[in-house]
């Protein structure tokens, strides 16, 4: 039988004036999974989440959190982390843990001990002291983090945790947002990022314009694309000649990004050599990738929907 | 709501204020500045003969108390838009506390900070001036600290009830300067209402800062009651007003968005 989920969102409509940020969203998350919402700027990730954090009330639909729908007394099993920073930069980290551990309702003896373990493991304890001003940018997302986590929570809500750190301090949160996951936390999280998505994500949802259009395991999503895309730096390709690529058996889509085209295939080894044949020496560049979420990704949300949006 | 909750937070605003160590310092220092070079020129330059009990530094002391606690209200506010622009405020409220402990938790670091500084003032400027304490010393002094208490409270409410209304701190410290230094001039702060024209006299009954500023003067610098309004009116009215302030400043719960402003 399949666990009950954490998380289940019915045909949510929420708006913001004349602005409609969730369309009819429906979602199922798990518990115990690394949850990634995926989709462009202004697809209704960020709304969602602060439904699910009890900031708002959806205007139509159901929204239920462990069965109920979701309010204030629900925050102590969420932890967040907001996109933007959230620190006061006048406070040292200790200083801020104990105070949302006493906003959290931890006794003071437990508050500190808290905090002084979770510094230790984000690797901040000999920065306990110092002011929040000081720290980097990285350093200050983990601080966010350990804030989150301060208080144990059952369900993670994290908006581009990520976003603006380098490849180091990224792989250092995922670590412990796996060890929370191995704790028995969900961890639901909003991202642009596709390679990092599909890196750590038990399961995925794919959003447009407010709705989720697909969702699964990165697997479940990739399934029914082709295996490979070739991407091929092609000099003036004409458009009988992609069309006739198009045309061959083991061919899927076929995309132009202005130099390069994209070929998807599930067999590139004949492939490469019949567009040699076509194109000759038009042809200087010649790559193999394996079938990715961003492939799924841009197959259901479309690359032109992500690149408007991120633009 | 936690008491425990709403004394972290305070607790958090008064340290801010303590390592603000430059808004410290000038809500102290300006009002002595004040009274040092205006009371004494005053004095000196122009020997005002109107005063009820003589010497204008120690009529003066009870206007600088008063500005103390105007300038702190100012500028403990200040927090409120520091926690928006730096998206903390966004972060307290994803916790379990209800909105109106954060706005309490603020109300009441402002009070102390404000009743604080304005103590710091009169126990500075008391060895400098001549005040008569006519009700004796403990008795002044406690009557001063329920006057500055009710004062703090009247003004954190206001300044509370602003800054939750007004977009930017620009906006914010305008407003202030625009509604309350006016309010100081003719309040009794710097020179008595009672030989004003009776146009800015019916002003200086209409102003909230005049009760104080009476009731700080009966305590501190009168020899007796005769020339000024009195503290059956006084605190009465600075009670009903502190309630009503602060109730007003808790009346507005923050709002912000999950990823903006």
């Amino acid at each position: 039988m399949a666990a009950t989920p954490v998380l289940r969102a019915r045909e949510i409509v929420h708006r913001y004036r004349d602005r409609v940020a969730l369309d009819g969203f429906t979602l199922e998350v798990p518990p115990g999974t690394i949850f990634g919402l995926l989709g462009p700027n202004g697809s209704g990730k960020s709304t969602f989440l602060s439904l699910v954090a009890a900031q708002e009330q959806p205007q139509a639909g159901d929204l239920n959190c462990w069965g109920e729908p979701p309010r204030r007394a629900f925050r102590r099993r969420i932890g967040v982390v907001f996109q933007e920073g959230s620190l006061d930069p006048l406070m040292t980290p200790a200083e801020l843990l104990q105070l949302f551990a006493r906003l959290y309702g931890l006794p003071r003896a437990l508050a500190r001990s808290r905090a002084r373990a979770l510094l230790e493991r984000v690797g901040l304890a000999e920065r306990a002291g110092d002011r929040i001003a000081t720290l980097s940018g990285g350093m200050r997302r983990r601080l966010e983090l350990a804030r989150a986590l301060l208080h144990d929570p059952e369900l993670l809500v994290l908006d581009e945790p990520t976003t603006g750190i380098d490849a180091e301090e990224r792989e250092a949160i995922w670590e412990l947002l796996a060890a929370a996951r191995e704790r028995g936390a969900t961890v639901l999280f909003a991202t642009n990022d596709l390679v990092e998505a599909d890196r750590v994500c038990d399961r995925a949802a794919f959003i447009r314009a407010g709705r989720v259009v697909a969702v699964g395991t990165p697997e479940e999503l990739k399934r029914g694309l082709r295996a490979e895309t070739v991407a091929v730096t092609w000099e003036c390709p004409r458009e009988e000649e992609l069309a006739q690529v198009e045309s061959w058996d083991s061919v899927g889509e076929v995309a132009r990004e202005e130099d390069t085209v994209l070929i998807s295939t599930d067999d590139a080894r004949t492939l490469i050599p019949r567009l040699f044949e076509l194109a000759g020496r038009r042809i200087s560049a010649v790559s193999i990738h394996p079938t990715t979420l961003a492939d799924a990704y841009f197959a259901h949300v479309g690359r032109r929907a992500h690149a408007e949006a991120r633009a | 709501m936690s008491a425990g909750a709403v004394l972290a937070l305070a607790e958090r605003d008064l340290r801010a204020v303590v390592r603000s160590r430059s808004q410290l310092y000038s809500s102290i220092l300006t009002p002595l500045l004040i009274l040092l070079f205006l009371g004494t020129g005053v004095s000196h330059g122009l020997q005002p003969a109107n005063l009820p009990a003589g010497d204008f530094s120690a009529y003066l002391v009870a206007g600088v108390v008063v500005m103390t606690s105007v300038f702190s209200s100012t500028f403990s506010s200040a927090s409120f838009y520091r926690d928006r622009d730096t998206g903390m405020l966004r972060a307290l409220l994803v916790t379990p506390q209800p909105a109106r402990a954060i706005l309490l938790g603020k109300s009441l670091a402002g009070v102390l900070v404000g009743t604080l500084q304005a103590l710091v003032v009169l126990a500075v400027a008391s060895p400098l001036t001549d005040l008569s304490w006519q009700y004796g010393y403990l008795r002044g002094v406690l009557l001063a600290l329920a006057v500055v208490l009710l004062l703090n409270l009247m003004l954190a409410g206001l300044a509370q009830s602003l800054a939750s209304r007004i977009e930017t701190m620009q906006g914010f410290h305008l407003l202030m300067n625009l509604a309350l230094f006016p309010l100081l001039f003719f309040s009794g702060a710097f020179f008595p209402i009672a030989d004003l024209p009776i146009w800015l006299e019916v002003l200086a009954y209409a102003n909230p800062l005049t009760y104080a500023v009476d009731a700080l003067h009966l305590a501190v610098y009168a020899r007796d009651t005769r020339e000024f309004i009195g503290l059956w009116v006084d605190l009465p009215v600075l009670t009903g007003l502190a309630a009503f302030a602060a109730l007003a400043g808790l009346a507005r719960l923050p709002r912000v968005t999950w990823s903006g402003s």
